[in-house]
């Protein structure tokens, strides 16, 4: 140590305005670089590749497939909250466990600003790798062709997640300071993620879709393809999380330690406006239904975000028919000409046959659920309408539970179901027994034997499946009787009847 | 007069820390000596504004802690090493000091150069960007001390700043002390004779919370020149001799029954 040369007390200039902000940017700074996020940042991002990552690559390379794997159950959060709120615990604890209150606190500057700066290192590093993550998945994803639109929102509400893990671990850390804040924190948040994922699949409305990890959202089956995700939801889910940050980070302003009285007063402030935002999200939560296109809460919708997402389609041709696709499904043409061509051949000619084919938007029935959207066939000239989204059709390829040639197997006979379904005119039902016995027929001639129809019904919606596996029944016999008819006599007993057939007024004992 | 104590007290319970503390002081170089246990820290804590006093009154540096806008006033001039330093291990030497600096409500621009000159005057230079973790006790009680005066402090409060240096660096830490002296008013709290005898200008001695004797080291050591009190140096016998004296004067009370370990009471803002 060597002495100083004296000099007399001088007076203080005042803080000038200006250098508040580079002060906290330099606090902000050395929090930065020594913050413990960095070292858990491994193990989140093998238990990301691991939980998030690797089972969405076993769907479609559809964004809404891949991602409804991975932030639309949560499990993007799941990976990082327990983690994040222990380490931001253990930030939060480190004036107590590291016995620099006194020091802290003999500081001008309120130990409530000292301790903000800490925890905005500590989220900026979470949210930041969070962030990062999710950027080299889609950049992933990207490079594996997968098409649609990212869920932007949805990522919203993940970082927005990370941030409110974040403060609800610093202020536990900060205010209940011990070597044990960490390891609790970080269990309540695994504890309030399990509690969550199990809410979500018990209440499928109401309150509970407020829940990050519920996935009773706005996955719908054509989401970023032919409609937006709806921002309804995560909009309330982002105040909902916000608020909870809010809330958190404002309890550390409130001892008498944090600051002073105004200072204390505007903590108080800032912890009601957020228990507001959390409160009034679950109040929007709690409004919600369950729309076409996703969940709708009333407050919050915006007409806008029903408008379709324009698209030039991809086209192909099946059996001389032209077969129009939305490009995020460009990659399935020919597996869906090739399908359609049996079935086009077999009607080719017939009244209402097709002349042309176009995907629609797989639609979400808040009637009868995800999977009962049937094709149908309307228009002059007719054209036949085409839904390709997901839990409508198996898509072809492995998808996790089947592998290539089951997957593509499943496909083909859907389509051919869909579409002998569709000409039958039986709707979204499972139809009259003499529409079933005559889409048994054309199946029959579309390369579906009947002995194993029953199974391939158990493709389409729920509604349309048999309660036995039986070929035996009335439905059946009389299906056998039109395909032992021959091709020609088949055709013009349909070309009679198929009117009176699609109206629902013709009975099983009416036909041949 | 920097520091103005009137009557001060401050309990833990049943524990009577400080009882009835009366002092001033203005710039130069001031020793509380006493044995462990006497109140130096709880003093220095009240001092600090980090410990509410119980009672008595209390102006610093023409202030009064009590109100939100004094004590931060207070504490913008104020320097203080605690008797156990805390500190963040992963901080480097440098980063430490820049952070309280920054507490303190330093400028930005005037940090960087004031954390390289403190920490050449605690003679740290060369481990500015070593991380604490590293440091030895000696090398971390320099850096609590550079902490401490990286702001140039009005009032510097010491809390056993000398605990764990070794003699070289002692008897450059009582130069410094000397010079920050001419120019502020610090306040060293020490177990250690020798250092009140070669630093401090005025000292005083605390025995169960309260001052036992305030005078210069010269007057402590006239005290033990007719004494048989123990000790090697005559400073030492000084202190021996005023403490037989009121420990004569004033009987231990036995402790009350069930009386806990002290708890401190949440600390002002």
């Amino acid at each position: 140590m060597t002495a100083v040369t004296a000099a007399p007390a001088r007076p203080r200039a005042p803080r000038a305005a200006s250098a508040v902000p580079l002060a906290t940017a330099r606090l902000l700074r050395i929090e930065l670089r020594r913050n413990a996020m960095p070292w858990i940042l491994p193990l989140i991002a093998a238990l990301f590749w691991f939980d998030s990552y690797r089972p969405s690559t076993g769907q479609p390379p559809l964004y809404l497939l891949r991602t409804f794997w991975n932030m639309g159950q949560g499990h993007t959060i799941i990976d990082f909250g327990p983690f994040v709120a222990g380490v931001a615990a253990w930030m939060g604890s480190r004036d107590g466990r590291r016995r620099t209150r006194d020091l802290v606190t003999a500081a001008p500057r309120a130990r409530y600003a000292a301790q903000l700066a800490t925890w905005a290192a500590t989220a900026i590093w979470a949210v930041g790798a969070y962030l990062v993550f999710v950027g080299v998945l889609f950049a992933v994803y990207a490079h594996q062709g997968v098409a649609g639109e990212p869920p932007w929102w949805w990522v919203a509400v993940g970082a927005t997640a990370v941030a409110a893990f974040s403060a609800a671990g610093f202020a536990v850390g900060a205010l209940f300071a011990s070597r044990f804040a960490a390891p609790l924190a970080a269990f309540g948040g695994f504890f309030a993620m399990v509690e969550s994922s199990q809410t979500g699949f018990r209440d499928t409305g109401g309150w509970a879709l407020i829940l990050p990890t519920n996935s009773n959202g706005n996955f719908q089956p054509d989401s970023g393809i032919f409609y937006r995700y709806l921002p309804d939801l995560p909009i309330a889910r982002l105040m909902f999380l916000a608020g909870i940050a809010v809330a958190a980070l404002g309890l550390l302003g409130l001892p008498a330690w944090a600051g002073g009285p105004r200072l204390r007063r505007a903590a108080a402030v800032v912890t009601v406006a957020g228990v507001a935002a959390t409160g009034t999200a679950v109040g929007l939560a709690s409004t919600a239904r369950l729309g076409p296109h996703g969940i709708v809460i009333p407050a919050l919708h915006d007409a806008a975000s029903d408008q379709p997402i324009r698209y030039t389609p991809v086209c192909g041709r099946a059996a001389g028919v032209p077969v129009c696709l939305n490009p995020a499904y460009q990659r399935y043409l020919a597996d869906v000409t090739a399908a359609l061509a049996p079935a086009l051949r077999e009607v080719s000619g017939l009244p209402g046959a097709p002349v042309r084919v176009s995907q629609v938007g797989a639609l979400y029935e808040s009637s009868s659920g995800v999977g009962s959207q049937a094709m149908t066939i309307a228009g002059h000239p007719p054209v036949l309408s085409l839904p390709l989204g997901a839990a409508v059709v198996t898509l072809p390829g492995p998808d996790g539970h089947r592998g290539q040639r089951g997957a593509a197997q499943a496909f083909d006979q859907s389509l051919v179901l869909l579409f002998a379904h569709a000409f039958a005119g039986a709707g979204n039902g499972a139809g009259t027994p003499a529409q079933q016995a005559v889409q048994a027929a054309l199946m029959q001639g579309m390369g579906v034997p009947i002995a194993d129809q029953p199974a391939v019904l158990s493709l389409g919606p729920s509604s349309w499946a048999p309660a036995t596996n039986a070929t035996s029944g009335p439905v059946y016999g009389a299906a056998r009787r039109l395909t032992a008819l021959g091709p020609a006599a088949r055709r013009a007993w349909l070309t009679a009847h198929l009117t009176t057939l699609r109206s629902g007024q013709l009975t099983l004992g009416q036909l041949p | 007069m920097n520091v103005e104590i009137s009557d001060l007290t401050r309990r833990f319970g049943r524990t009577q820390a400080v009882a009835g503390v009366s002092l001033e002081t203005g710039p130069g170089v001031f020793g509380l000596l006493g044995p462990n246990g006497a109140g130096k820290t709880s003093l220095l804590r009240m001092m600090a504004t980090v410990l509410p006093p119980t009672s008595g009154r209390l102006r610093l540096l023409g202030r009064d802690p009590g109100s939100f806008g004094p004590r931060r006033e207070i504490r913008r001039r104020l320097g203080y090493l605690p008797q156990s330093l805390g500190y963040y291990p992963g901080f480097t030497v440098a980063e430490f000091v820049e952070y309280f600096a920054l507490l303190k409500e330093m400028r930005p621009g005037q940090v960087p150069r004031a954390v390289a000159a403190t920490l050449e005057q605690v003679g740290l230079g060369d481990k500015a960007r070593a991380k604490l973790r590293t440091l030895s006790g000696g090398m971390l009680r320099r850096v609590g001390i550079a902490q401490a005066i990286v702001n140039q402090p009005e009032l510097l409060l010491l809390d056993e700043p000398t605990a764990g240096l070794d003699p070289e660096q002692r008897v450059a830490f009582r130069a410094l002390l000397r010079d920050l002296g001419q120019r502020a008013t610090v306040l060293v709290s020490t177990h250690l004779v020798e250092d009140v005898g070669a630093a401090c200008t005025e000292v005083a001695l605390m025995e169960r919370g309260k001052i036992v004797f305030h005078g210069t080291p010269a007057e402590l050591t006239a005290r033990g020149e007719d004494s048989a009190a123990a000790g090697d140096a005559p400073l030492e016998r000084g202190y021996s001799a005023v403490l037989a004296a009121a420990r004569s004067a004033a009987p231990a009370p036995a402790p009350a029954p069930g009386s806990g370990p002290a708890v401190a009471k949440a600390p002002p803002a």
